[in-house]
């Protein structure tokens, strides 16, 4: 299954890579590097401050000092578009495939937020066995799911766009986890803080989380 | 290595031991009555002779909390209310200190002292006999000699424990007790119907103490806003309109809490709802003089809150609980009790006569003064406002010093503990190197250790744990998974690790109504076909030979039976099946289980016994038969091991018993990851025993806190003329079943290969224990540091002290007596 998928995917991006490719090159070792290109086209991301998203610590101090009680639903709001243009003017522009910065695929992009949405049940499901409640705060555990989805989107379309290289991305992923995990170390206290109540201290978690991933990833 | 590795760990025990002696000395008491002053008397001459009341009557509402009295929402004491306004009544809010639960409390209310930590834990064994404060001085006492008082009491049975022999401290009694929770009316009523009686009588008394326990009985059930309150309020309300309108004004009457209770309706600890009871002054008399200055508003009250919006509970003048002890002195003329750190409420002087009142506080002063040991005892020339302000100040002292610390036991304690961590460290250094495990231990340890510091921190450890085995869950999955395999067990053991998350209710913080346990609770028959498939499942898992696989059918048969009976006997739904099967069991094993409750009970300790020469004897079968080579040697570790954890499930309840089936099922996960992603690392599986001890144990429900041992497994077969030796052992063992279940894990992977027994044994031994002495150490020098640091803290005796209790059963019965003598004797067998 993930085999033919793979298939697929390669076949539909050799095109691209062969119009980039160098045309001097000798025919066998054309073959041969459109080959390696094709089965194992080195992607990464680029060492850049490009990569820095500045945008989640100003939605940060929008949810922590200006929305009213925390407003998760305003914060996604703001979250969802500001993530679409990071990727479409920061992170795609740090990602090269091949030897070249791939250009926007909209037809993969809007199937990526469809996918993001999507993602938040499993991602509520891992909150939930990493010891969300089960049975109360459903609404909350969701909202806080989606908003980490939607932290992984650039990483997520990434994913897609790049042949599926799971290793690569992985550590986005992770990052966004280890920052919710972290961040469960302050419920409890007994400060008896209105930010301490579910799901903001990890919500905040996984926001900077994501902030540190994404800033660092291209190095580690 | 062995032997330096156990020379650590006895030096571990000492330096612990030796600290827990500086840290939890006896309290010193002054003996003996205190008499008036001879130099007072001779100044005073005659005019002392007459007290400002002639009788007194206390009404004790156990876990009356200031709100429920004062408050305009929550408050239904309508007769307080308008005595309140009209300035026949007085009222305070009352500080208790905790230990907020009733034995320590009344103490504090009698005697005027501190308690300390030693009443908390004898709370837990109520029916000890060294909780009698006979010999210590009190009002109580004080009214016996000095007044030649008739005293009658009617209520909690406590009072009758505290004042043993009863017949010699009262005239007339009746107790009652809080056996039964779920009673809210009986157990006042039985106090209500002296009281007609005790009015017709009353020339015949000049104390009378009524304790009610009725309302906190609705508190545990329901709750600080349960809807069985107001009734509750109205029926103690029309019980002090009773007593004031049948009593003259020469009659004090004082209503209090004995402590308060959050909004759950449990106490023991130190928030605002539970140390703040209500103290009320009821007497006719009062209405002469001019009233508390808080007092001019109307009462109820509006709620008093914080600037956060929480709620204070602090209504009107706030006094010390204590307080009332040199207030009762001083208004019934007796000496005020030597052991009081209470100061006369200073609404009280303008009752005391004009000649009076600078000699009354002086004579509190003094007593104060003589209590702190202080030089400075003259008060001659000091204003009441002077000597006001430095007994406050003494009694802020003394309230904080209840217990002295011993610093010579402190220190040396604190420096050999300090001493033998870092020489296990470097021992780790020189065998683990830089290891992921020695990095991994660290980081425990320090986790650990640090959020000792924190006391919310240690009130909820069981989330720092359920945060760590998550995290090495993550981890693997994340960094060490190199086969489906390990992915699919990693995923199977976070889907047990959190339905064992959501069993119980533990930590102090929150409760929740859906957790396993209750659901179970309420549905027998799942619980009972779970109970059977667990017992089951240990039953075959890892079996050989066909012997062992009969021996541990007939054990669990015979557990399972006496569960049945225990049920049965405690009045809870079984299924018919298991009714019947026990009916089978009663007649193989010719134990007499009738249908009727009386002949259940009577099965119940031969049972037990019948299970405990099982264990035993198929464990000394089954050495002999190692011993002499008729099965093969590694046999033995497995079946040891295995009749182990069915006798720890015996000792479990059984809305527990089931975890143990999930427990069968995380151990070949975490098996197989041990062996294919650490390679069956000695160190590694340590750790992993480390953190899964800590993380059952507390979601078996138990706490940091005194408040959560369970007791109802500790008398599996004991009958009546007990032993206190065995009730012990089993508590302990029932109490720490999950981690005894974890720590014999490692037994297995350690010793055992496919064909016999490890060669290095004892090698591998000392690699294995080395992870757990330094963890102890580490976390060790943490607690005892914050102990240290925070001894004058609030908390100290509520949540580091226990905490420092739980400590050093971790270290003495789990590492010590399970991980070195046990596993020590049976590799000296094998």
């Amino acid at each position: 299954m993930t085999a033919q998928l793979r298939n697929k995917k390669k076949s539909g991006v050799k095109k691209t890579v062969t119009f980039s490719d160098d045309t001097t090159i000798s025919k066998s070792t054309n073959k041969k590097k459109t080959d390696f290109m094709s089965t194992n086209p080195p992607v990464f991301v680029r060492k850049t401050p490009l990569t820095i998203p500045w945008h989640l610590i100003g939605l940060l101090i929008f949810y922590i000092k200006v929305s009213k009680n925390y407003n998760g639903e305003q914060l996604l709001l703001g979250l969802i578009p500001m993530q679409i243009l990071y990727l479409i003017f920061q992170f795609n522009k740090s990602t090269i495939y091949g030897k070249k910065r791939l250009k926007m695929n909209t037809t993969l992009l809007l199937l990526s937020i469809v996918g993001s949405v999507a993602m938040s049940i499993p991602a509520m499901a891992i909150a939930i066995l990493l010891g969300a409640p089960l049975v109360e705060h459903l609404r909350s555990t969701w909202l806080m799911a989606l908003h980490s989805s939607f932290l992984a989107f650039p990483a997520l379309y990434s994913v897609v766009n790049c042949d599926f290289k799971v290793t690569i991305w992985r550590k986005y992923f992770i990052a966004i986890v280890v920052g919710g995990w972290i961040s469960c170390i302050v419920i409890p206290l007994d400060w008896d803080r209105d930010w301490q109540a579910w799901p903001i201290p990890v919500i905040v978690g996984t926001y900077l989380g994501a902030f540190v991933g994404y800033t660092i990833g291209a190095f580690l | 290595m062995l032997g330096r590795l156990g020379a650590a760990l006895i030096l571990q025990l000492i330096a612990i031991f030796i600290f827990c002696l500086g840290f939890f000395p006896q309290k010193k008491v002054l003996k003996g009555q205190a008499e008036f002053n001879p130099e007072n008397l001779d100044r005073l001459g005659s005019n002392r002779e007459e007290p400002v009341f002639n009788k007194f009557i206390l009404v004790v509402v156990d876990a009356l909390r200031s709100d429920f009295i004062f408050d305009s929402h929550n408050s239904h004491f309508d007769f307080v209310h308008s005595k309140l306004n009209s300035g026949e009544a007085w009222g305070f809010t009352a500080f208790s200190s905790p230990p907020t639960v009733t034995l320590p409390r009344l103490k504090g209310i009698t005697t005027g002292s501190t308690p300390n930590f030693l009443d908390a834990l004898l709370n837990v064994a109520e029916d000890d006999q060294t909780s009698t404060i006979k010999e210590q001085d009190s009002w109580i006492n004080q009214f016996l000699t000095n007044g030649n008082q008739s005293i009658r009491f009617f209520g909690d049975d406590t009072w009758l424990k505290l004042f043993a022999p009863a017949n010699e401290t009262f005239q007339e009694w009746e107790g009652t007790n809080s056996f039964f929770v779920s009673d809210f009316t009986q157990v006042d009523l039985n106090v209500t119907r002296h009281i007609p009686t005790q009015l017709q009588e009353k020339d015949q008394w000049d104390t009378l103490i009524l304790h009610y326990l009725g309302l906190d009985h609705i508190g545990h059930k329901g709750g600080a806003y349960s809807h069985f309150m107001p009734e509750k309020h109205k029926e103690m309300d029309n019980v002090l309109k009773d007593l004031y309108e049948n009593v003259d004004p020469d009659t004090l009457i004082v209503v209090m809490g004995d402590h308060g209770m959050n909004d759950v309706g449990n106490h023991g600890g130190s928030s605002p709802g539970e140390t703040h009871a209500g103290l009320v002054f009821l007497s006719e008399k009062l209405s002469r003089f001019p009233k508390p200055h808080s007092q001019y508003e109307t009462i109820p009250l509006n709620t008093p809150v914080t600037a956060d919006g929480d709620k204070t509970f602090e209504y009107l003048t706030q006094v010390q609980q204590v307080d009332i002890v040199p207030t009762l002195a001083t208004l019934f003329n007796v000496p005020i009790p030597k052991n009081s750190v209470g100061i006369l409420i200073k609404d009280f002087i303008p009752l005391l006569d004009k000649h009076l009142r600078e000699a009354k506080v002086g004579e509190n002063y003094q007593q104060l003064f003589t209590l702190s040991n202080s030089m400075e005892t003259v008060n001659v020339g000091l204003t009441v406002d002077e000597m006001y302000e430095k007994m406050r100040a003494v009694q802020e002292n003394l309230t904080r010093n209840a217990t002295d610390y011993n610093y010579r036991a402190l220190v040396p304690g604190y420096v050999i503990l300090v001493c033998v961590t870092a020489y296990c460290l470097i021992l780790a250094v020189q065998r683990m190197r830089l290891s992921g495990a020695f990095v991994a231990l660290l980081g425990i340890s320090f986790l650990t250790g640090i959020s000792m510091f924190g006391s919310s921190f240690v009130e909820e450890e069981h989330q720092l744990w359920w945060w760590v085995i998550t995290g090495s869950i993550l981890f693997t999955l994340a960094f060490r998974q190199s086969s489906w395999h390990t992915t699919s067990s990693c995923i199977t053991l976070s889907l047990a690790v959190r339905l064992i998350r959501g069993w119980n209710n533990t930590g102090q913080k929150t409760t929740y109504t859906y957790v396993i346990g209750n659901i179970l609770a309420a549905h027998p028959t799942i619980k009972w076909n779970l109970n059977v498939l667990a017992f089951l499942a240990v039953c075959q898992s890892n079996t050989e030979s066909l012997m062992s696989f009969c021996g541990h059918i007939v054990l669990i048969v015979v557990a399972l039976a006496y569960k049945i009976n225990w049920a049965l006997v405690n009045k809870e739904n079984v299924p018919v099946y298991a009714f019947q099967f026990l009916q089978i069991i009663g007649r193989l094993i010719k134990v007499n289980v009738g249908e009727d409750i009386e002949n259940l009970e009577e099965a119940l300790i031969p049972l037990a016994r019948v299970f405990y020469r099982l264990v035993l004897s198929f464990t000394v079968v089954k050495i002999v038969l190692a011993k002499i080579r008729l099965q093969p040697p590694h046999s033995l570790i497995k079946d040891i091991s295995k009749n182990f954890v069915v006798l720890l499930m015996f000792l479990s309840s059984t809305s527990n018993i089931p975890q143990f089936l999930i427990f069968e099922i995380m151990k070949v996960c975490i098996t197989q990851i041990i062996k294919d992603e650490y390679g069956s690392d000695i160190s590694i599986t340590a750790i992993v025993s480390l953190i899964l001890q800590n993380f059952t144990f507390f979601q078996f429900g138990r706490t940091n806190s005194i408040a959560t041992i369970d007791l109802s497994n500790a008398y599996h077969g004991i009958s009546e003329n007990y032993n206190i030796y065995a009730v012990g052992w089993l508590m302990v063992i029932s109490n720490f079943a999950p981690a005894l279940y974890w720590a014999i894990y490692p037994w297995n992977i350690t010793y055992v290969t496919p064909t016999g027994i490890c060669k290095a044994r004892w090698l591998r031994f000392a690699k294995g224990k080395l992870p757990i002495t330094l963890f102890n150490g580490l976390v060790g020098c943490c607690l005892l540091a914050a102990c240290v640091a925070l001894r004058y803290h609030l908390f100290i005796w509520s949540v580091f002290s226990p905490k420092l209790c739980y400590y050093v059963f971790w270290n003495l019965f789990m590492a010590s007596i399970i991980g070195w003598a046990l596993e020590a004797v049976l590799l000296l067998l094998v």
